[in-house]
């Protein structure tokens, strides 16, 4: 019965125009930003650095190399905006429409609706990452060669890779940035859980990332860093990096589950407790 | 199949429900009244386990709605007044949704429910297409899916024209008829609610205020219309000789305990009057329930 509830949760989702958007935004910023690293200085500037850095700049100019490059920007702007827009949607929409109340004279439990609907997010969260890093390398193999991998990200990453070994990397990163945008759809979801509007829900979400993002950033914090969820958001970068930290990536993925659970756990504490009327 | 117990229920310090107490048995047709904000609604969403009662117990089919909610909603149907569905999903898609927050049913059980419902050959097509009447039927349907024995409907009539009226009217009978339901009817109409109530309860600022049968209700204070040349001399005369107790609109009167209308006819036929007309006035749900929301001031 789960799965079949788990399936009619997808075909809500997945059936409005809504979710949508942030694979179609996605898609524009990839185009742009290939466009942009092929014809703007961007290429030449990179190859310098890697010149720099005593490498051969045409070996590492590549599908993984400019694929990772393009997910940079998008995994810390566009990924907390559409993975919050949907979390914020799965209780609050429901809510605001009047859907909700339908469903809740039904013998279903606020839980097991809860739940389905939060497996539904995190659904969606994963394929969100997987259409993300398919399409930066479907849209960067258009471009460029298949070659070895150079990762750069200042402060966090400054590696090189074979191309077997980066493709590995790769789809690796792509479990932990799935990871990070189930953590950013469950926070959305907690709000979601309360009474308030659909739009609250995800600009309440998206301003304790923003905040957390901004006091890891502040000097005096530094040492409170681990109390950030934005700095475990760092682990789909730190798999790049030689030797792996392995011990440190799985430190944060354990905060990072835990706080998707609490974060879920608390709205369905608030919703239980909540009155439904119309 | 309800059972409400000194239920209660306090919205931030303000009594939505106050000591509601009543029953539903099986098979019944029962009409619940009440103004905007009388606490039908509220009173309904405890029956269904969405809003929390602050005191008191509500049963539905036997089992607490508080405590055992699955068990007490597995044979409950529900519409509210405004159908909403997944507009952007087909008729059939989003009763299989919802079909499964209830129990596995199978294709051949929801396209029995649409036949019955009469959405044969729309229920492909996306809900956003639907009209009001076809949304109502979808959520009709949606309250059949799990075969119910007790059908909860709040305003199912709202929005709907007189066409509309007639048909949900006629539906709700047939399921009474056909389905042997339980229904209890929350609705504004007050024609709808005397044409298929057996029982009514009035709700007045969260308090039940009456609870009985539709046809004592008609029969309850009845009053005699009287058509005679001069009404006021007439009524002066009967209230002199203790016949009547009041009178209303130049036209009714109110009988004293135990009086009949014989005797005010030969009272004023032996006086002299000319009584052109005397009969019966059976009173309807609308005139009992309006004097009974009335402030004592301007009641009869």
């Amino acid at each position: 019965m789960f799965l079949a509830q788990l399936k009619n949760e997808l075909w809500k989702l997945f059936g409005k125009k809504r979710t949508y958007i942030g694979f179609g935004a996605f898609l524009l910023a990839q185009t742009a930003m290939l466009l942009a690293f092929k014809y703007t200085r961007w290429q030449s500037d990179f190859e310098r650095m890697l010149s720099g850095n005593g490498y051969l700049a045409a070996e590492f100019i590549s599908v993984l190399t400019v694929s990772v490059l393009m997910l940079i920007p998008q995994i810390m702007l566009l990924m907390p905006l559409y993975a919050t827009l949907v979390g914020g949607d799965l209780v609050a929409k429901e809510a605001e429409d009047g859907t909700l109340r339908m469903i809740l004279a039904r013998p279903i439990s606020r839980y097991r609706l809860l739940f389905v609907k939060w497996s539904a997010g995190l659904i969606f969260a994963i394929v969100l990452v997987v259409a993300l890093g398919l399409t930066a390398m479907g849209f960067a193999s258009l471009l460029f060669p298949w070659k070895g991998m150079f990762v750069f990200s200042p402060g966090q990453a400054f590696s090189v890779l074979s191309a077997s070994e980066g493709l590995v990397r790769f789809i690796g990163s792509l479990f932990f940035m799935a990871v990070n945008a189930g953590v950013m759809m469950s926070v959305a979801f907690m709000f979601s859980c309360c009474n308030m509007k659909p739009a609250a829900a995800t600009i309440l979400a998206l301003s304790f990332l923003f905040v957390s993002m901004v006091m890891e950033n502040i000097p005096f914090f530094e040492r409170y860093e681990n109390f950030f969820v934005t700095h475990h958001f760092k682990c789909w970068l730190l798999i790049f990096l030689n030797p792996v930290p392995w011990t440190q990536i799985c430190q944060s993925e354990i905060i990072l589950f835990a706080m998707s659970a609490t974060a879920f756990l608390l709205g369905a504490m608030v919703f239980q407790v909540r009155d439904i009327k119309s | 199949m309800i059972a409400l117990s000194h239920v209660v229920k306090k919205f931030a310090g303000r009594t939505a429900v106050d000591d509601l107490s009543f029953t539903v048995a099986r098979g019944e047709i029962f009409g619940l009244l009440g103004h905007n904000g009388a606490g039908k609604s509220t009173a309904i969403g405890m029956m269904l386990g969405q809003v929390w009662p602050t005191a008191g117990s509500v049963k539905i089919c036997g089992h607490e709605v508080q405590s055992d909610r699955r068990a007490a909603l597995l044979s409950v149907g529900a519409i509210f007044e405004t159908p909403v569905f997944y507009d952007y999903l087909s008729g059939t898609r989003n009763l299989e949704i919802l079909s499964t927050y209830t129990a596995p049913t199978s294709k051949s059980r929801i396209r029995e429910v649409i036949d019955w419902v009469g959405l044969t050959g729309r229920a492909e097509a996306k809900v956003r297409t639907y009209s009001h009447g076809m949304r109502s039927r979808l959520a009709l349907a949606q309250a059949l899916l799990p075969r119910p024995e007790l059908l909860i409907l709040d305003e199912p009539s709202d929005g709907l024209d007189p066409e509309g009226i007639h048909e949900m009217r006629q539906t709700i009978l047939r399921l009474q008829r056909e389905l042997g339901l339980t229904i209890l009817l929350s609705s504004h109409l007050l024609n709808e609610v005397e044409l298929l109530c057996t029982r009514i309860a009035v709700l007045q600022q969260g308090k039940k205020v009456f609870e009985g049968n539709v046809a004592d209700v008609k029969a309850a204070r009845g009053k005699v219309a009287l058509k005679t040349g001069n009404f006021s001399a007439a009524v002066e005369l009967l209230r002199a000789r203790g016949l009547i107790t009041g009178a209303t609109e130049a036209r009714f009167l109110t009988l004293a305990e135990g009086r009949t209308p014989a005797e005010i006819a030969q009272t004023l036929v032996t006086a002299g009057f000319a009584v052109d007309g005397l009969w019966q006035h059976e009173q309807t749900v609308e005139d009992f329930y309006l004097n009974l929301i009335k402030p004592p001031s301007v009641q009869n």
